[in-house]
């Protein structure tokens, strides 16, 4: 009832603005459209548009919020970050290498037929054929043969056991869609349906009737709006413009804290690291990377480019919610300039030297990481020259080896050291890993890791990891970020996912509800 | 006469083949890769051979020449193809887009001559006056705020301390008509101040002097009342160079307003060229450029047509 009291005071103050400004006084004002209802419409606050909302591909945090509204894989998460199945209805392991999944009986695709086993084999084999560009393609590859037992059963098999399968069948990346999707039209299974867009401006989707949890979503419809500029993202919440947003800027966490209409929820997610181009110069010496790990006060980091909403991190980054707890205060790097110094005499930089240090201006928090970064090396002798070009330049830059110390984010996508291979696994490298940096051993380890299911094993193997991360120094990494959701405190039931499954966060939205 | 307009008519289809290649060879050495970006937008990352893939069916893959010479032809016949990141009509986006920019441009005209002759006459026919003093201070101070700053301040005044106005965002005229007026009061007066402070500038200056022409004081000596010598003797005349500036100025907010739609969320022809740059969405860039500047030269055309009609000397050079 508050809610509508003020949305009603809210149209009279605009009314008198519009009068007295503009001279228009006979306008109908829109009011009472606070439908308290599961009809209500969620307007949600996006970061960007998304530039596709193609299913298996991943084009970023956005799409992946969107995408997780549409469409729905074998498995999913709730919103403690619990793997469950979830247009599958129950699955077992009949061997280590062969997993059989049931669907639901009352999956049900936007075209109103049900989700069958046909449907899932032909969505793994969109992903892996020839030409894709599914973000799981190579993960994939794992399996050998899906087939569909009767309408409702798929077997799959995969060439080696896998710890980390179900997680892959939970990612936003991986969801069934129909066998009659055409290539601009993937019918999906999601709770809600896509009803109208308008390309950098809105999605607007619908609650889908047939959704398998008959109580489930608890709005009638989303609407997506995308607010580029993260203070204004903001305003529009404060404003009441939008119910919900996501990225909220770290500068305004105590706002929100101090707000009897707003509310947030967050988790750690991303963390910031350094990659180095180690084909020639200094950084080619793993001591001299071990130096910059000693040389950087994080918690300055935190402070100046996150507004102390994050936490140092000293060693290798173990996401929150991983089963295996890592902690290992002999293998990390906590601020000490005279080991940092010591270990740069040692590698025969006595003196120090010069460097570029990549990052990006597009991005804030990149840019003043890179500033504290860069103050502490300078401590040290090691003398940084900024490079800030836009992110599209720095992508590049990051890919062609074009710096000698670069800035980066980022997040895996499930809540398990595994989740670090596409930043950690030299066989396939990226503007996400330093260039030119090769280190068997930590390929081996990753690779046995991913292939172990005996978790105690595996805790081992990643421990190891995790000293191999700290003496070869891939990366060094400096602070979780909190990555936060705001909202009205009239909306209810959201969570924020844990770790790296933040960004998956849209499952949450099952739950929500409004007024 | 119709010499005259092939004569210019061909210059200006040459002028547009010079931006167009200018515009793809830049594009061409600007650093980034469309595919790579677009698959690790928010710093994930796809493996090389997704990325490869994504730039065949981006087209990507061809030869530079080709490409080239696909884009002449293409443009040549209105074709501006489809946004290589999500395969939508280029042209449809630029139909939907650019009357959206025309429209906080063209209020916010209408405000700031509303706004800035009244005030210049004012300030000019009674230079160092107290009026004058005050506006003169005023102006001077909005000129020197850059309007992104403007639009952010007014954001947290109406929209985040008094809640009288929307923080931004767009909603057509056709859906809600009080909503879509709502969301235009912001960045139109935003534009307006900006244009208001040149107009000023101009309108005193213009109006101070022709205040002092034999002709004012002829006027006024036969006894001519004096909002009769203001209308006719002193703005007439001064109102030409306003005019043309005014003119010129509308020409650069075209593309010029890009700071302001960020601000305010309003999803006009500027934003989306930025988003494009970002993307490295090249058909579009190419298409908003062209479509930019295709107007630019038709205003200078028809400027020439019109002096030409004035003047016939014009025609014979």
């Amino acid at each position: 009832m508050t809610h509508s009291f003020q949305a009603s005071m809210m149209a009279t103050r605009r009314g008198v603005l519009l009068s007295l400004g503009v001279g228009i006084t006979a306008m109908a004002l829109p009011c009472g459209a606070w439908a308290q209802s599961t009809n209500a419409i969620l307007k949600f606050g996006l970061s960007t548009f998304p530039p596709t909302v193609k299913p298996f591909d991943n084009t970023g945090g956005a799409a992946n919020t969107v995408k997780l509204m549409i469409y729905r894989g074998l498995m999913g998460y709730d919103a403690s970050g619990k793997l469950l199945p979830e247009l599958a209805e129950s699955f077992e392991w009949l061997e280590p290498t062969v997993a059989v999944f049931k669907l639901r009986a009352k999956a049900t695709f936007h075209n109103g037929k049900p989700v069958t086993a046909a449907d899932v084999v032909f969505s793994l084999n969109e992903i892996t054929k020839e030409g894709s560009s599914a973000f799981l393609k190579s993960d994939l590859t794992i399996i050998t043969a899906a087939e569909a037992v009767d309408e409702k059963t798929v077997q799959i098999t995969l060439s080696s056991p896998s710890a980390i399968f179900l997680d892959l069948m939970a990612s936003y990346c991986c969801p069934v869609i129909s066998a009659e999707s055409t290539e601009d039209n993937a019918i999906g299974a999601g709770p809600f349906v896509m009803k109208s867009s308008e390309k950098g401006v809105f999605i607007e989707l619908e609650r889908f009737d047939k959704y398998y949890a008959d109580d489930q979503p608890h709005v009638g419809g989303i609407r997506f709006i995308a607010y580029a500029d993260e203070n204004l993202r903001f305003a529009a919440l404060e404003a009441g413009d939008v119910d919900l947003i996501e990225y909220l800027p770290w500068t305004q966490f105590d706002a929100v804290e101090a707000s009897d209409t707003m509310q947030m929820r967050s988790t750690l997610g991303p963390y910031m690291f350094l990659l180095f181009n180690v084909t020639d110069g200094p950084f080619a010496d793993a001591k001299v990377r071990q130096a910059v790990g000693y040389a950087i006060e994080r918690q300055d980091v935190v402070d100046a480019a996150f507004a102390g909403r994050g936490v140092p991190l000293y060693g290798f980054p173990n996401p929150q919610g991983s089963p295996f707890d890592l902690t290992d205060p002999a293998h990390e790097w906590t601020f000490d300039a005279e080991k940092a110094k010591a270990l740069l005499a040692e590698a025969g930089y006595p003196n120090g030297f010069d460097c570029r240090l990549l990052a990006t201006a597009t991005y804030g928090m990149h840019q003043d990481t890179a500033s504290v970064v860069q103050a502490y090396l300078a401590m040290i002798g090691i003398n940084a020259t900024l490079d800030l070009p836009d992110w599209g330049t720095r992508v590049t830059a990051g890919k062609e080896g074009k710096y000698d110390l670069a800035v980066h984010g980022s997040s895996g996508t499930y809540n398990d050291p595994d989740s670090l291979w596409s930043l950690l696994y030299s066989g396939n490298p990226s503007y996400l890993q330093s260039f030119g940096f090769k280190s068997a051993r930590i390929d081996g380890l990753l690779e046995q890791g991913r292939t172990e299911v005996d978790p105690e094993k595996r805790k081992a193997i990643y421990q190891d990891l995790a000293t191999a991360y700290f003496e070869e120094v891939p990366q060094v990494p400096l602070n979780w970020r909190v990555q936060a959701y705001a909202m009205k405190k009239t909306v209810t039931g959201f969570e924020a996912l844990p770790g790296f499954l933040n960004g998956a966060s849209a499952y949450a939205l099952d739950d929500t509800k409004l007024g | 006469m119709l010499e005259f307009l092939l004569r210019r008519l061909a210059a200006a289809i040459v002028m547009l083949l010079v931006v167009g290649t200018i515009i793809f060879s830049l594009l061409v050495i600007v650093p980034g890769d469309p595919a790579e970006l677009l698959l690790s937008t928010g710093g994930g990352s796809a493996t090389q051979e997704a990325i490869q893939n994504l730039r065949n069916e981006m087209g990507l893959d061809k030869p530079i020449l080709a490409q080239y010479f696909g884009f002449l032809a293409n443009t040549a016949q209105f074709d501006f193809g489809t946004s290589i990141v999500d395969g939508s009509s280029i042209a449809d986006n630029i139909a939907l887009r650019l009357p959206r920019t025309l429209e906080i441009i063209a209020v916010g005209a209408i405000l700031a001559l509303l706004l800035a002759i009244p005030a210049g006459t004012l300030a000019g026919l009674r230079g160092g006056g107290r009026f004058d003093v005050i506006a003169s201070a005023v102006n001077a101070l909005l000129t020197s705020i850059p309007g992104f700053v403007v639009g952010t301040l007014f954001i947290y005044f109406f929209a985040q301390v008094l809640g009288v106005l929307p923080a931004g965002g767009y909603v057509a005229f056709a859906a809600d008509p009080a909503q879509h007026l709502q969301m235009l009061i912001l960045p139109a007066t935003t534009v307006a101040l900006h244009l208001a402070t040149i107009i000023f500038r101009m309108t005193r200056a213009s109006v101070l002097e022709m205040r002092g022409h034999d002709w004012v004081r002829t006027a006024t000596a036969k006894g001519l009342r004096r909002s009769l010598v203001v209308r006719h003797h002193i703005l007439r005349n001064a109102l030409g160079p306003v005019i043309t500036v005014a003119g010129l100025q509308l020409g650069i907010l075209l593309g010029s307003t890009v700071l302001i739609e960020f601000v305010y969320n309003w999803p006009g022809l500027s934003g989306m060229l930025v988003t494009a740059v970002e993307q490295r969405d090249y058909p579009t860039v190419r298409a908003i450029i062209l479509t930019v500047a295709a107007i630019f030269i038709g205003i200078n055309l028809m400027i020439d047509i019109l002096y030409s009609l004035l003047d016939p000397r014009v025609r014979l050079q």
